[in-house]
C-alpha cells in the first residue's frame, strides 16, 4: 500500500517553507459584473460602459472576488489530498489575515495563478487542540505580475 | 435610508441579514466546505453550526462601509488594502450584521487618480452588537466630491 503523505498530516506534519501553486482562473465579464452586484456594486466592476469613464479606464473585477476565487481554488486543491480523511487533519478555518494588498487590476479574460507558502508556526495552542499555519499566498497574472498577495493564519489540528 | 454619525465619532450602517440560502450559494460558488452549506455537517464543525464564509462577510462589510460613507459625504472609491482582518467569531443562519466605522482623520497620497487614501478601522458586529470581524483598512476616497457626477 502507498504512502500518501500529503493525505495524512497534522499541525506537526505541515514544514515551513512548503510551496504549492495550487490553482489558476480566468475570469469573464460575467462572473465580474455578477460578483459586485451581489456583493460589492462599484460602478468600475457592475457596469462596462460606466467602468470605460472612471478612474480604472475599463471594467475591474471587485478586490474581493480576487480573494474569494483564492478560497475557492485552495478549497478544491485541498479536497483532492483530503479524500478518505474525515478527521480533524481537514477543515481547519481561517481566524485572521495580514497584509493584504491589490496591486494591479484584474480585468475580464485575464488568468491569475495562486500560489501559497507555509511560512511559519507562530507557537500558540488554541482550545487544547488546534495549532497556527502561517502562510504567505499570492496571486500572478498572465503577464507573470502579482496582482493580490495576503498572509494567513489557519488553524491546524494538532497530532491527539 | 440615512445614517449619522454617533457621540462618539463613529459611524453606523444599517443592519443586513444573512438567510441561509444567501449563506449557501456564496459558498456554493466560493467557500464550498461542508460548515458553510450543509447544516447536519456543520453541527459537528468546528464552529457547532451552518455559518458564512468569512470572505462573504468581508465583501458584505466592504459594501456596508462604502454605503455608509457616501451617505456620509465621504465618496468611497475603492478598497487599496487590508492590513488586518480577523474573524472572532462565526455569522450564522438569520444573524444580522452591520458595522461601526471609525474614520483616521489624516489623509496620505492613494495610488488612484482624484482620490485620497483613509484609514478606516471596522468593526463588523453581529445584531446582539458582539463583533464578528473587524478590518483595518485603506481606502481610496474621492478628493473632491461631486454629488452631480454618476456614482
Amino acid at each position: 500500500m502507498s504512502v500518501l503523505y500529503l493525505r495524512d498530516r497534522w499541525f506537526e506534519d505541515l514544514p515551513i517553507g512548503e510551496f504549492h501553486v495550487f490553482g489558476s482562473h480566468t475570469f469573464s465579464e460575467l462572473e465580474i459584473v455578477e460578483f459586485a452586484e451581489a456583493f460589492d456594486p462599484r460602478p468600475q466592476s457592475t457596469d462596462p460602459v460606466q467602468a470605460r469613464l472612471n478612474h480604472r479606464q475599463g471594467l475591474v473585477a471587485s478586490p474581493w472576488l480576487i480573494t474569494a476565487m483564492w478560497m475557492r481554488k485552495m478549497v478544491d486543491y485541498m479536497e483532492v489530498y483530503a479524500q478518505g480523511v474525515n478527521d480533524g487533519r481537514r477543515n481547519g478555518a481561517g481566524v485572521a489575515i495580514n497584509d493584504l494588498q491589490w496591486l494591479d487590476p484584474v480585468r475580464p479574460g485575464h488568468t491569475l495563478t495562486y500560489t501559497y507558502e507555509i511560512i511559519a508556526k507562530p507557537d500558540r495552542v488554541i482550545r487544547q487542540k488546534w495549532g497556527l499555519i502561517r502562510s504567505r499566498n499570492e496571486a500572478f497574472n498572465q503577464y507573470g505580475n502579482k496582482v493580490m498577495q495576503f498572509e494567513i493564519d489557519i488553524l491546524a489540528e494538532r497530532r491527539p | 435610508m440615512t445614517t449619522s454619525p454617533t457621540a462618539d465619532g463613529h459611524l453606523n450602517s444599517e443592519p443586513i441579514t444573512l438567510d441561509k440560502s444567501a449563506i449557501v450559494d456564496f459558498a456554493s460558488r466560493f467557500d464550498p466546505q461542508p460548515y458553510h452549506l450543509d447544516a447536519d455537517a456543520a453541527e459537528q464543525s468546528i464552529f457547532g453550526g451552518l455559518c458564512a464564509s468569512g470572505w462573504h462577510i468581508a465583501a458584505l462589510a466592504t459594501r456596508l462601509v462604502s454605503e455608509t460613507l457616501l451617505q456620509n459625504g465621504h465618496p468611497f472609491v475603492e478598497m487599496i488594502s487590508v492590513s488586518q482582518l480577523n474573524w472572532s467569531r462565526p455569522t450564522f443562519v438569520d444573524e444580522q450584521i452591520s458595522v461601526r466605522i471609525a474614520l483616521d482623520a489624516s489623509f496620505s497620497e492613494s495610488p488612484i487618480p482624484d482620490t485620497h487614501a483613509q484609514n478606516l478601522q471596522v468593526d463588523v458586529c453581529n445584531g446582539d452588537g458582539a463583533v464578528v470581524a473587524t478590518m483595518s483598512v485603506t481606502a481610496a476616497i474621492a478628493a473632491e466630491p461631486n454629488p452631480g457626477a454618476p456614482q
